[in-house]
């Protein structure tokens, strides 16, 4: 839960081209159940969300810091968009 | 693959552990094992939560409004940009 302004220098540090959001009161990762809250640890993770707001993919811990998964959620969409006349 | 990225809103919620204020260091001999990082309840299928949080510049963002615009890569990143 970085703060917005930490968050800040990061993006200008390297010059990030998506939005940068900051859950300093940590109330979504206890939604997306990413905040264990007897031990106060919190999870890694990347979820994939379609246009209808539904979850497409869901990769945790180390896996979710490789963008494989999420890149290969996403080639789902483009597949899609393909073959959609 | 760049392209693919460039379609989507990607959001980045950096997640960090306050570790400042525990003063408190266990003894050698009482170090316990970190506790597993939790799991999810979510499962694919279901609705992502709807949330509104602030981006670097103060701007409000809110996951539904990209519904029907829109699919999103949600990442959160733990200790990933601060000291914490």
């Amino acid at each position: 839960m970085d703060s917005s302004p930490a968050n800040k220098r990061f993006a200008e540090d390297i010059a990030v081209t998506f939005p940068l959001l900051s859950d300093w009161k940590r109330k979504v990762v206890k939604d997306y159940g990413l905040l264990d809250d007897k031990s106060d640890y919190l999870a890694r993770a990347t979820f994939v969300v379609n246009k209808e707001g539904i979850i497409t993919s869901i990769e945790e811990g180390r896996t979710a810091v490789d963008p494989t998964g999420a890149y290969s959620a996403c080639s789902v969409f483009e597949k899609k968009k393909a073959t959609t006349p | 693959m760049k392209t693919r990225i460039a379609q989507l809103a990607v959001f980045l919620l950096s997640v960090v552990f306050v570790v400042h204020g525990q003063t408190t260091t266990p003894a050698p001999t009482q170090q316990t094992a970190p506790p597993a990082a939790p799991k999810t309840f979510l499962k694919v299928g279901q609705p992502a939560p709807d949330f509104t949080l602030p981006d670097t510049t103060g701007k409000k963002i809110t996951l539904s409004d990209f519904k029907g615009k829109k699919n999103v890569v949600l990442a959160f990143y733990v200790l990933a940009f601060t000291g914490g």
